[in-house]
């Protein structure tokens, strides 16, 4: 299995385990929700159940937005695509010989040079007509050989499945993590094949190259602040020294995501402070240790995750302005 | 081993014309060889070529100023204009910008792309990059 199926296995195991966990404790506490709304809150368990709700509601909403955001975006760019598609120029045609994607690849009249590959259970490339201008054939080629390995792996529905998680699980900010290498991940590959299937490696260096914004007198490093490499440096670095990339989760996540799912599982256990075991414990113990304890984690851990999703908004934000 | 063509390399020089119209890049491309001049001095230069009309020559003039291409000062009754920027960065801002249109276009939608955040290479990876382009053996790694 390769690393970004593995980073993609485990990001699927600890969403499916983390939501288990979340929805238990949701359901022990929904009951609540009839009197917290009518009465208020009257003791510390009250406070603890209407934060977690609070919690809960902004990560389905968070989810639910991730996904309705990706469904809508893809809808009106496909839309705005195919409004502009042309006919399949030669060039495209001569570099596609062989490669298995007849009827799968879309030109589109645009001035910026892009591919990408979307669509989910039958996923198509598209090739903007200044990208197809811009390349000779077998840089073309590597391209679409590039493409060919997210269209077989699917990835554009991994994608929407992988940032769903991520958005809806930010209590546990591990999994933003682990999509983040995934997608790096799967574009290395995808890189990885187009060299392999290429037999060098220069003519996918060469159309990345070109596709370059360009940069002579400006040092674009400097205009562009990056506090770690950019997804197409960690490319140009593996096409060049050819070495895995190295991953490690921040153990700030692997903390705070461990500590949201304990405390969790202690909400759940003691019925966020309705159980009998719980009552039969004296409060002085059992409020601060299983109550605020359990609920500050989860705080701690929905605002980091929380601050993990505003980056990419407030990187997009930054790029329009 | 024959020496790498460059030429394979180079970029399209025309992204400027999509953003500035015709006229514009005519405009742009005197005062950039000039480096300075007054409306009446690129109405006598495009006379070589064209016929076009004074207040035609200064409303391109005022509205490429105002888009910030070009700086002027006032000199007696008449301004003096000046590139902002030279030619190179007015491409490499052209082209940043055409990038990162993209990322903010494409940034919701469900897309595994070639060419993502390209405008985040900093100048050492771009070198490195070239070098690797410009191998015109075609080696097997």
């Amino acid at each position: 299995m390769k690393r970004a199926d593995r980073a993609f296995t485990i990001l699927l195991g600890l969403a499916f385990a983390s939501s288990a966990i979340l929805i238990a404790l949701l359901l022990t506490l929904a009951p609540r929700v009839e009197q917290l709304l009518s009465r208020g809150a009257e003791d510390t368990a009250d406070v603890v159940a209407g934060l977690v709700i609070l919690l809960a509601v902004c990560g389905i909403s968070l989810g639910l937005a991730a996904l309705f955001r990706q469904l809508v975006a893809t809808a009106v760019l496909i839309r705005g695509l195919v409004a502009r598609k042309v006919v399949l120029p030669s060039s495209v045609d001569v570099a596609a010989r062989g490669l298995d994607l007849a009827g799968r690849i879309d030109v589109v009249d645009d001035e910026r040079p892009f591919s990408f590959c979307y669509w989910f259970l039958r996923p198509r490339i598209c090739l903007s007509t200044a990208l197809v201008a811009r390349l000779d054939t077998e840089e073309l080629r590597a391209v679409l050989h590039h493409e060919r390995y997210h269209l077989r792996q699917r990835d554009p529905l991994r994608q929407v499945v992988a940032r769903y998680f991520a958005a809806g699980l930010y209590v546990v900010p591990v999994v933003d993590e682990l999509l983040s290498f995934h997608m790096l991940q799967k574009e290395i590959e995808a890189d990885q094949e187009a060299v392999r299937a290429s037999g060098e490696v220069h003519s996918l260096a060469s159309a990345l190259y070109k596709l370059l914004p360009d940069a002579d007198d400006v040092s674009l490093g400097l205009l562009v602040p990056v506090s770690s490499l950019s997804v197409t440096e960690a490319r140009i670095d593996q096409l060049i020294a050819g070495r895995p990339l190295s991953f490690a989760l921040s153990p700030v996540s692997v903390a705070l995501s461990g500590g949201a799912l304990v405390a969790a599982t202690v909400l759940v256990a003691v019925q966020g402070g309705a159980s009998v075991a719980f009552a039969a414990l004296p409060p002085l113990y059992a409020v601060p240790a299983l109550l605020v304890c359990p609920a500050s984690l989860l705080i701690a851990a929905a605002v980091d995750g929380g601050l993990h999703q505003l980056r990419p908004v407030a990187q997009r934000l930054f790029a329009r302005g | 081993m024959s020496r790498p063509d460059l030429r394979r390399l180079r970029r399209p020089e025309k992204a400027e014309e999509k953003f500035l119209g015709p006229l514009e890049t005519e405009v742009m491309a005197r005062l950039w060889k000039r480096r300075s001049a007054t409306v009446r001095d690129i109405v006598e230069d495009l006379a070589r070529t064209r016929e076009l009309a004074y207040t035609t020559v200064m409303t391109i003039m005022v509205r490429l100023h105002e888009k910030g291409l070009l700086e002027r000062t006032r000199e007696g009754k008449t301004y003096v204009y000046r590139p902002a920027h030279t030619r190179d960065e007015h491409r490499a801002r052209l082209s940043r910008d055409l990038a990162r249109g993209l990322v903010a276009e494409f940034g919701d939608a469900a897309l595994a792309a070639f060419s993502a955040e390209l405008d985040t290479v900093d100048a050492t990876h771009r070198a490195a990059l070239r070098r690797l382009a410009q191998k015109d053996s075609r080696e097997t790694r």
